[in-house]
């Protein structure tokens, strides 16, 4: 089914949350993607995908308290699940995999950048 | 962390889009997080920048994930599906009246679309170039104008006045009369021969002046070569194909390989007032020696366009040329007064006027009118009006009866704003349907209209910001005013007054009802009186007697070399063809173009009377079927007519010379500086040798055997096509490498009058349109105003009435509304006619008997569709329609 596929952006998206854990909620999961991969993202982009991801079971998510510096609002904060894990795994495994199958001919001489 | 840091407030306005847009459940986190977003901003930008960020974040969140569903509990979504169903029902519970609205409105769209398309390209001739608003053409206006002028006036005008910048001469090649004259291009290499027209002659600042795209090669610098030709791409594909063709040698009229292809360029727009096929430069025109009059200040013989600095005044400009120009005009006498005084004088025609407003001597294409695009237009208008109007006063009078539907909506709770929000939205979705439905229409009806109308519209032109958004507000503009009187007056009344049973004949408006019907009719009876006027004058001009016998004249075209010597020959195979019953060989036929020089008397060289010229041989003044006055027709049996000292003149140059007994008197006419000097032989009776718009002019004729461009055929209407059959056979014989071709001149002759039979089918079927429209209309408010008096009615057949006094009763107010009218229209359409028909030298009038057919139609038409309407009501049983209280 088209639904629990994982794009390339969600991918990212999940691996940080993972990667924040226990504190992953919008802003920070943001400004994390800015700076592992350079890439310029909106809010707005981000909370797309994490309600997609959420949608798909990849993730749970719970209030956390109000804070100051938020203007009294409360934080999301975002929780691989084991559904969210299998996807990671699988689509580490399929990569590796077929990375594995690349013979060395193909990959001789070629230089990055 | 320093506990109560100052916080930095995002936008308001923002906080409130996105809480309004934004599912509730989503809020809380999101408005959380751009909120600490914006504070770490601000630490580090300007507010402004910081501003701008989180405004571009905070719109960013507007998709589908974070918005809240619209409809499931939004109140006004909901409100509006209720008005949209009631709009829908409503429309459907009168399908008959729904679908006149529809298909008015759509008429009026489609109508208002085209006539706008129509105008817009009729208005968008010479746009294309670049310096299109700088650019003028000059003109010599004396009595009778014309286009042309000496060719070293274009550069002296550069030279002497900084406020030009460029000047161009050009001439189109022409024949022998004044006739643009095709010429044959053969490609030797391939043999392949084409015969092409519209060749020009052009300065080397043509491309300067004027905007081409070129193709293949550089223009500017082709024109500066002796015997290169500038092709236009669609020529250049009839010999060449796809090729780049430069470099290549054309054939011209069989002199071989005489031109070289030098340059390509895109074919000018539809809209130009020329367009040329291949160009020649002045600089080839130079090396031909026969050319130095002609190239002199002499010779008001060429095209000249000045190109001025950009915001220089051409008025200013105009004003100095008299002054500067007789510094090289070597005038004297009346012509220099007559230039000092304004009597004639050098006029700058923008190029962008001159589609529309210059119809002077020797235009480079039939020019189109200013007129009568006001004519459409304002038909346009005047159907989209009565369009509007009876949409309009349909809605008012129909919402009458949907008072009650409003007070039940009002007890129910619904406020002036909801129902006032219902007539709108019934409005708007009818005239949008409409609009939406006008484009297919227009789509589907664009080729009729363009085959009907010779026209050049392209419905896609309409996607422009412009006209999208004069349709559009036309559009609202409709569906306001037509809601208006529901939602604003309807509503004013109380709930429990409406309820209780509110008299309808409370109920106003039917004052203004009246009054738009009163404007309707006007604007209907404008147009069908203009086009019965308009009618009739052209009838008029294809009736009138010309002073030639237009009909059953075949003409052939001999210009051009393979004709030189054959004429004669030709002339007699044609002759002796049965069923043709006589040939003249001529330089111009009537209809076309002449030439134009002067002559005087011998005896008085001071009066000099400008004269067009027309070179025929003996048998012109019999094939043409022109009266021969005084004297006799040119005959070849005298050696002076032969020698072309032999003038044969029309009355009217007679009157110009003065003198009555003219026949003997020797006559000098003057081409430029070649004075030809002989005798008047004859006096022929004018003819209409022009379109009927312009006087006639005094001619004068001669024989010039080199001149010849037209073979004159009369053939008798009966066997005409074996006529024709056996013409092509005595033709081929003389001519076996010529393509037998003809057209009959009456043809050639409605072609002047093709701007006014256009205008003819347009306005009638306009008129048709307007006539359907306004009774529709009528009929429409008359059924409703009946249903409303049924019960006054039935109670006057109770006591007594008789159906003839009903139906008086129910007519008179319409009736007097149409005599209104009538009253307010006549003089009007008599003051416009009459300004119509003043472009015509010879006009028709304005017969009462289309005023008296107007008025008796547009009665009749108004009496009928009220009483039939009525007769039902009137013929119905009384006790039937009283019972039901």
């Amino acid at each position: 089914m088209k639904g629990t596929q994982l794009g390339e952006f969600e991918e990212l998206v999940l691996l940080i949350v993972g990667v924040l854990y226990p504190e992953a909620y919008g802003l920070n999961i943001r400004t994390e993607i800015i700076n592992q991969t350079n890439r310029k993202v909106a809010i707005g982009a981000v909370h797309s995908a994490l309600s997609r991801l959420e949608e798909k079971g990849f993730l749970e998510s719970k209030l956390a308290d109000a804070t100051h510096e938020r203007g009294g609002r409360r934080k999301r904060l975002f929780n691989i699940t084991a559904a969210g894990k299998g996807a990671l795994e699988k689509n580490h495994e399929l990569r590796n995999s077929l990375f594995n199958q690349i013979p060395e001919l193909a990959l001789k001489g070629l230089k990055i950048g | 962390m320093a506990d109560q840091n100052p916080l930095y407030q995002p936008p308001k306005l923002a906080e409130r889009i996105l809480s309004l847009c934004c599912k509730g459940r989503l809020l809380e986190e999101i408005e959380g997080d751009l909120f600490e977003y914006y504070q770490i901003e601000r630490e580090e930008r300007s507010k402004f920048r910081a501003n701008i960020n989180y405004w571009f974040h905070l719109l960013n969140f507007l998709r589908p994930f974070a918005l809240k569903k619209l409809g499931q509990n939004s109140n006004t979504i909901i409100m509006y599906r209720s008005y949209l169903k009631f709009a829908w029902r409503g429309m459907m519970r009168q399908k008959l009246q729904t679908g006149f609205h529809l298909l008015g409105l759509i008429l009026a769209f489609t109508v208002c679309g085209f006539i706008y398309l129509h105008v817009q390209y009729e208005t968008s001739y010479d746009k294309h170039h670049q310096h299109a608003d700088d650019i003028y053409r000059i003109a010599f206006m004396n009595s009778n104008p014309q286009t042309r002028t000496p060719h070293p006036m274009a550069q002296a005008m550069v030279n002497d006045f900084p406020e030009v910048k460029r000047a161009v001469t050009l001439s189109p090649i022409y024949g022998p009369g004044m006739t643009k004259q095709p010429v044959i291009l053969t490609q030797d290499a391939t043999n392949v021969t084409h015969e092409v027209a519209e060749g020009y002659f052009a300065d080397t600042t043509f491309f300067d002046v004027f905007s081409y795209e070129p193709v293949f090669g550089n223009p500017k610098d082709a024109l500066t070569k002796e015997w290169a030709v500038v092709l236009s791409e669609s020529t250049a594909k009839r010999f060449f194909g796809e090729e780049d063709p430069i470099g290549q040698r054309l054939s011209f009229n069989g002199m071989v390989d005489l031109l070289e292809v030098a340059a390509v360029v895109k074919d000018a727009p539809k809209a130009s007032h020329f367009r040329f096929n291949f160009m020649l430069s002045y600089v080839t025109l130079k090396t031909l020696p026969f050319n130095e009059p002609w190239l002199s200040w002499d010779d008001f013989g060429h095209f000249n366009y000045v190109q001025l600095q950009s915001g220089a005044d051409a008025e200013a400009l105009e004003a100095k040329i008299p002054g500067w120009v007789t510094t090289y005009l070597n005038w004297s006498g009346g012509d220099l007064e007559a230039l000092q005084n304004g009597d004639d004088r050098f006029a700058l025609q923008p190029i962008r006027d001159i589609h529309l407003h210059s119809n002077l001597l020797w235009e480079l294409e039939a020019n189109g009118s200013y007129t009568y695009l006001l004519i459409y237009g304002v038909s346009a208008i005047f159907i989209l009006l009565i369009s509007i109007i009876n949409f309009v006063n349909l809605s008012t009078a129909k919402a009458a009866q949907r008072l009650k539907e409003i007070g039940v909506k009002k007890t129910l709770g619904a406020n002036r704003r909801e129902v006032f929000n219902q007539f709108m939205t019934e409005a708007f979705v009818t005239t949008f349907l409409a609009l939406v439905l006008a484009v297919p229409a227009m789509i589907w009806l664009e080729l009729p209209f363009n085959r009907l109308v010779d026209g050049n519209i392209e419905v896609q032109n309409l996607w422009t910001a412009d006209a999208v958004l004069v349709l559009f507000g036309i559009t609202v503009f409709t569906a306001i005013v037509s809601a208006l009187y529901p939602s604003f007056y309807l509503n004013s009344f109380e709930a429990g007054s409406i309820l209780r049973g509110l008299k309808l004949s409370k109920l106003g408006g039917s004052n203004i009802r009246n009054g738009l019907l009163a404007v309707q009719l006007v604007a209907a009876i404008l147009m069908i009186s203009g086009s019965l006027i308009i009618k009739n004058q052209i009838e008029f001009i294809n009736s009138k007697d010309l002073g030639f016998e237009k009909e059953n004249l075949m003409v052939m075209d001999i210009s051009g070399e393979p004709f030189s010597n054959k004429i004669e020959t030709l002339k007699t195979a044609l002759a002796a063809v049965p069923g043709i019953s006589g040939a003249s060989a001529v330089s111009n036929v009537p209809g076309g173009q002449f030439n134009q020089h002067s002559f005087y008397l011998e005896a008085q060289p001071d009066v000099e009377v400008d004269s067009y010229e027309m070179f025929a041989d003996e048998n012109a003044a019999k094939v043409l079927g022109i009266d021969v006055l005084q004297g006799r027709m040119l005959d070849k049996a005298f050696a002076a007519d032969s020698a072309g000292t032999a003038f044969v003149l029309n009355e009217t140059a007679i009157k110009a010379l003065g003198i009555e007994d003219v026949v003997g008197k020797p006559l000098v006419w003057a081409e430029n500086d070649n004075k030809v000097k002989g005798t008047i032989v004859g006096v022929v009776k004018d003819f209409n040798y022009n379109s009927l718009h312009v006087p006639i002019r005094p001619l004068i004729m001669m024989v010039a055997e080199n001149n010849y461009n037209y073979l004159v055929a009369k053939v008798s209407p009966q066997n005409l096509q074996a006529t024709i059959v056996s013409a092509e056979k005595a033709f081929k014989e003389v001519m076996p490498e010529v393509d037998f071709s003809f057209r009959f001149l009456d043809g050639q002759i409605e072609d002047l009058y093709r701007e006014e039979a256009r205008t003819l089918r347009i306005t009638i079927i306009l008129s048709a349109i307007s006539i359907f429209l306004a009774c529709g209309g009528l009929l429409g408010i008359i059924s409703i105003v009946i249903k409303q008096r049924v019960k006054e009615i039935s109670i006057r057949k109770v006591l007594g009435a008789s159906a003839r006094q009903i139906l008086w009763l129910v007519n008179f107010k319409y009736l007097l509304i149409a005599l209104l009218s009538l009253a307010l229209a006549v003089p009007i359409s008599i003051y416009l006619m009459k300004d119509w028909l003043s472009s015509f030298t010879y006009q028709a009038g304005i017969s009462p008997l289309v005023y008296g057919l107007t008025a008796l139609g547009v009665v009749l038409l108004i009496g009928m569709t009220i009483s039939a309407i009525s007769m039902r009501v009137i013929r119905a049983n009384p006790a039937q329609t009283l019972r039901t209280e």
